[in-house]
């Protein structure tokens, strides 16, 4: 048993977090509960997700989730968004029990991005 | 130890002294025999364990039969506070402390509280600090006992320890420091400090863990009950077989300590100077505790817009304290900042940088420029943040 809080992809995500920042022209969701605050922010291309930005103030837990959502549903359609599973993400990180409440709040703001997205590209 | 990390975190513990180690080693070899023992193993232990008692005295500045072994500071504290309340129980059952007060102290008094025992916590003022005319105003006409820390673990603070203690001989109350933060760091002088009763422990001043020791003062009025049974050993306040090794490594690190205090503070002073010029430009950033009445080998600061726990990954391999130093595993901000008036988003982005002797100037830089980028990146990350 390790004496590391964190597993080596949350590290290797909380230090790259190659996907924090800004998209031009993109739809955005904003969420702050249990302490934490996320933007997730998304372009639409023919009911696909283009790209996926995110920023985030809270533990490396809740950035490296932030990471690995936008790393995994880049380029996926836009309803498999309603599908984001915290329990899957928790298990991939191996994220701590006691931190379930705050992925909830990424699954809350992914659910949230995923109905704005559907209802900006239903047709009119 | 990993050869990249920078340690300042000697506020938890401190490396042992080589000269100690060896000399603890040396001992466990040839000074194994049991100190109650008559024969003449037994009585080269107890020489020992005396020469010891004369190098912390010494250190102290007080009689070596004042001083009682235990196993640390967290023994210490409960036996001087609990013995000491249950011994003056008859004539009262007040007591006082302060809310910032490390566990090993809050604890017992919470234990006591239970008992039947009354307790006042005490307030500090936003910088850590207990005014005497605060501490003389909670005392009453059955207040038997108080304890006040020397230096706060967290924020370094260095309470008025001899104004303080004045306040209790003047009212024949127990007085208790918890001076674990403070022996062999700062100049102790217990002959001519109002104190009865002082927590100390070898491993926060370069000697082994697992040994301190609890000075109880020669004056009337002046004992604690026993909180463990089980021999005759030191006067019956504390029984159990006493650890030769360990205690001759304390007296070896208390000699060296006395006879390095002025230099170590002057070292850490010059250090903690570094690192603070370092961070001080950043937005936000501010101390925890007083800089001008502090323990010049620790530096807590928070600063806003940075969640703590990130903050301290970020800063790997910085080995430091984070504002939940001994709640790490509940998360939760810490208690004694809190008490300063810090919000839970301060606290729980608190750091305690704490400096030792093997601590160099390059560290100290290194450890602020890495604060910087930390603090940068952090909020970088942050909604927000400029695009």
């Amino acid at each position: 048993m390790s004496s590391d809080p964190y597993s080596p992809v949350v590290r290797d995500y909380f230090a790259k977090a190659l996907h924090s920042g800004d998209l031009a022209d993109a739809v955005t969701v904003d969420i702050a509960e249990q302490d934490i605050r996320l933007r997730l922010a998304a372009t639409e291309e023919d009911g696909h997700i283009r790209a996926l930005r995110f920023r985030a103030w809270g533990c490396p837990h809740v950035i490296a989730a932030c990471e690995c959502f936008c790393g995994d549903y880049e380029g996926r359609p836009i309803h498999s968004l309603s599908g984001f599973q915290a329990s899957d993400i928790m298990r991939n990180l191996s994220v701590p029990v006691e931190k379930t409440g705050r992925i909830l709040v990424l699954e809350d703001a992914v659910r949230s991005l995923g109905r704005v997205l559907c209802s900006d590209s239903a047709p009119q | 130890m990993n050869g990249d990390l920078i340690y300042l975190d000697y506020a938890a513990t401190t490396p042992i002294d080589a000269r100690v180690a060896e000399h603890l080693f040396d001992c466990r070899r040839t000074r194994f025999a049991n100190p109650s023992s008559n024969h003449i193993a037994g009585r080269e232990s107890r020489a020992s364990i005396e020469l010891a008692a004369r190098q912390l005295a010494a250190l102290l500045n007080v009689d070596p039969k004042t001083l009682i072994w235990t196993s640390g500071a967290t023994e210490s504290d409960n036996l001087g506070i609990a013995g000491g309340a249950r011994y003056r129980a008859h004539r009262g059952k007040h007591l006082v402390t302060m809310l910032t007060e490390h566990k090993a102290v809050t604890d017992v008094f919470r234990m006591l509280e239970k008992q039947g025992f009354d307790v006042t916590w005490l307030q500090p003022d936003e910088n850590g600090y207990l005014d005497p005319a605060t501490f003389a105003a909670a005392l009453r006409a059955d207040t038997q006992l108080a304890s006040i820390m020397y230096v706060n673990n967290e924020t370094g603070v260095i309470q008025d320890i001899e104004a303080i203690g004045s306040v209790c001989r003047e009212h024949d109350i127990l007085f208790h420091v918890d001076a674990a933060q403070a022996v062999g760091k700062i100049l102790i002088d217990l002959h001519a400090l109002p104190v009865d009763l002082l927590s100390l422990t070898g491993h926060k001043f370069y000697g082994p863990k697992g040994i301190g020791a609890l000075y109880l003062a020669e004056r009337p009025g002046c004992h604690v009950e026993p909180i463990l049974f089980g021999g005759g050993q030191q006067r019956q306040i504390r029984p159990g077989t006493l650890p030769a090794d360990l205690i001759s490594g304390l007296g070896l690190a208390a000699e060296i300590a006395a006879s390095r205090i002025e230099s170590d503070l002057s070292h850490l002073t010059e250090l903690r100077g570094t690192l603070w010029e370092g961070i001080r430009g950043i937005a936000g950033v501010l101390v925890n505790g007083d800089l001008e009445r502090g323990f010049p080998g620790i530096l807590s600061v928070s600063v806003d817009n940075v969640e703590g726990e990130s903050l301290l990954l970020e800063l790997e391999p910085i080995c430091v304290a984070t504002g939940s130093a001994c709640n790490s595993q509940s998360q939760e901000p810490s208690y004694v900042l809190r008490a300063l008036g810090r919000s839970d988003l301060l606290a729980q982005s608190a750091i305690r940088f704490s400096l030792g002797r093997p601590t160099q100037r390059e560290d100290v830089e290194m450890a602020a420029r890495r604060y910087r980028q930390a603090v940068a990146r952090l909020r970088d990350l942050a909604p927000g943040a400029a695009a």
